[in-house]
């Protein structure tokens, strides 16, 4: 007995050994085959942002050597904020025109596609032939690359051009030159914007409408309430998580907007800085003027902008994550 | 008029009202694009005419040719195709092993891991743009496609998609390949790949579509126009004026949105699906 019982000690003994050899083992592979995938983001994600962080403090021109500054960087962005608060041209207070613009074409942008999205989705989400015909249509926009787009609508919103033609079949006399008036340039580059994005997140309310239950609109149904009323009293409520995710995207990707910019109104931001941006203004800070570490403090501003306010409106609207 | 033709009549007319709907809304969305498709065989004097014309008259592809006429045109074609490649070489090779990994084995630190490469997607790429500029500078790979390429190889959203799709399959299917004796590496190779093709070409398609179109990354590290891709070298020969008239840029822009408005609408059903199974994610 006791010789049996050594056995059986001796060979679970043996076998953890080998499910700890195993176990390594696996670990070993498993290091080996995320190695190239961390370490590129390791690299290229975090140290890129601590480094961006540390460079913030730093007077740099990529020559010669870094002086530390403190937090001069950062008083230069507060100082540009107060000249334009105080009424400076917008290229003596470049940073301030960027924030105002990107703040106004956010405000503009986000709940404009998010509304629009929200409708088409609930129109094409009716039981009717050729429905696949109107989402590819409303997606295109969405996977064209947004320079081409705007190299497009540059040509459409001349004075001349396509836009102002079909507008004025609405408003006879309103034809604004677009892209060259200071006044227009940043709700032409909003419109570009909600064209190009709204289709895409269509699907993303299409796919959460899709789950809710048949049976919760048959109710409704029943008491009588139509369309338009099932839509704002049942749909509505129910979309709150996809509302709030689509609206921390939209804001994610209005509040960083570039490319729309940089071809619609060039890298200065066009006339009188209508479209310049916060994003534009970090590309020049570190590109044209060569001040990395400037343009490092401005992208901590920009980080710390988005950072806040999609939080602030998660925590708001308080959604479970699923 | 009794009650329940009164209620298809009703039901007629909402189906009608919806359709109209429908195609205005389809209208607005199509018609920059067959407007640019119809003016990039007419002349710029008649394109730019006013009201606009819908008949190219004369009938030209002068447009095109002017573009191929320019020796750059096809070079970016053959940037973008590049980029694009390697990207879509990149996260199909890298983020379908770290997403095994992440899904199926265990290692020490594998989900503190994980959450600190998808809070990755937090940072805006404005924040590590001048650091990585200065890391391709010191390697030596600037003005490089393949400078470029090696920051976005392993995308950490290409991992997320990875990862979720070998968490979905069925466990057993590993444990009978490692009851096989079969190793980790082994298994991913022999087990894991076969089954994941069609996360491995959502991976594709949605990096395909995010370095075909891209801008920023493209502007910032690439400086000669021969190097240039399709975004970045229109985006150059509009800012230039290197045509009087406005034609050809829009026949160009035709071509490089060609590639992935072919691709979208060949792959419609499936990519707004895969969409649908990103926004889920939120």
């Amino acid at each position: 007995m006791s010789k049996s019982r050594v056995f059986s000690l001796h060979t679970s003994l043996s076998l953890r050994k080998i499910l700890e050899r195993r176990k390594s083992r696996e670990a070993l592979e498993a290091l080996l085959l995320i190695s190239v995938a961390t370490g590129l983001n390791i690299v290229f994600g975090y140290f890129a942002a601590f480094f961006a962080f540390y460079l913030s403090f730093f007077k740099w021109d990529y020559i010669s050597p870094m002086e530390f500054v403190g937090l001069r960087n950062y008083q230069i962005i507060f100082n540009d904020l107060w000249k334009g608060i105080n009424g400076a041209y917008y290229f003596l207070a470049p940073f301030y025109t960027g924030l105002k613009n990107i703040l106004l074409y956010t405000a503009i942008v986000v709940p404009t596609q998010t509304i629009l999205a929200m409708i088409l989705a609930a129109f094409a989400n009716q039981k009717i032939r050729g429905v696949q015909f109107y989402k590819v249509s409303y997606f295109l926009p969405a996977v064209t690359s947004p320079v081409i787009i705007a190299l497009i609508f540059i040509w459409l919103f001349m004075k001349n051009g396509f836009i102002n033609y079909m507008i004025q079949m609405i408003v006879p006399s309103f034809a604004p030159d677009w892209i060259n008036d200071r006044n227009y340039l940043l709700y032409a580059i909003s419109m570009v914007a909600i064209w190009g994005t709204s289709g895409h997140f269509m699907v993303s309310f299409l796919a959460a409408m899709q789950s809710i239950s048949r049976d919760v609109y048959e109710a409704a149904m029943l008491d009588g309430a139509g369309p338009i009323r099932r839509f704002i009293y049942i749909t509505v409520p129910l979309l709150k998580p996809m509302i709030v995710y689509v609206v921390v995207l939209g804001m994610i990707g209005a509040l960083q907007m570039f490319d729309l910019a940089w071809v619609m109104a060039g890298s200065n931001g066009g006339p009188g800085g209508a479209g310049y941006t916060m994003a534009l203004d970090i590309y020049n800070e570190a590109f044209i003027n060569l001040r990395p570490g400037v343009a490092a403090a401005k992208s901590m501003f920009l980080f710390v902008l988005i950072f806040t306010s999609t939080y602030i409106f998660q925590k708001k609207y308080k959604v479970m994550r699923q | 008029m009794n009650e329940a033709t009164k209620r298809n009549l009703l039901k007629a007319l909402w189906i009608v009202f919806v359709y109209i709907i429908l195609t205005m809304f389809a209208f607005i969305y199509l018609s920059p694009f067959i407007r640019s498709f119809v003016a990039s065989f007419m002349t710029w004097e008649q394109a730019s005419k006013y009201p606009p014309e819908w008949i190219p008259h004369p009938f030209t592809i002068e447009n095109y040719l002017k573009l191929f006429r320019l020796e750059l045109f096809p070079r970016w074609i053959m940037n973008s195709a590049l980029y694009a490649g390697l990207i879509v070489a990149g996260n199909i090779i890298f983020s379908s092993m770290a997403g095994y990994a992440f899904a199926r084995l265990e290692f020490p630190g594998r989900d503190a891991l994980f959450s600190a490469l998808l809070a990755l997607l937090m940072i805006p790429i404005f924040v590590t743009l001048v650091p990585n500029y200065i890391i391709i500078y010191k390697l030596g790979l600037i003005d490089n496609i393949i400078g470029l390429a090696l920051l976005s190889l392993a995308n950490v959203s290409s991992i997320f998609l990875m990862r979720q799709y070998f968490l979905s399959l069925p466990q057993e299917v590993f444990d009978a390949a490692r009851l096989d004796g079969c190793g980790p590496i082994k298994a991913f190779f022999y087990i894991a790949l076969p089954l994941a093709k069609p996360a491995l070409g959502a991976v594709a398609v949605y990096q395909f579509l995010g370095a075909w179109n891209a801008f920023l990354g493209p502007l910032v590290f690439l400086r000669s126009p021969e190097n240039f891709t399709l975004p970045v070298g229109l985006s150059f020969a509009f800012q230039r004026s290197m045509w009087t008239e406005y034609t050809p840029i829009i026949a160009g822009s035709l071509v490089a949105a060609a590639p992935t408005i072919i691709l979208f609408i060949g792959l419609n059903k499936y990519l707004i699906r895969g969409i649908v199974i990103q926004a889920g994610k939120g």
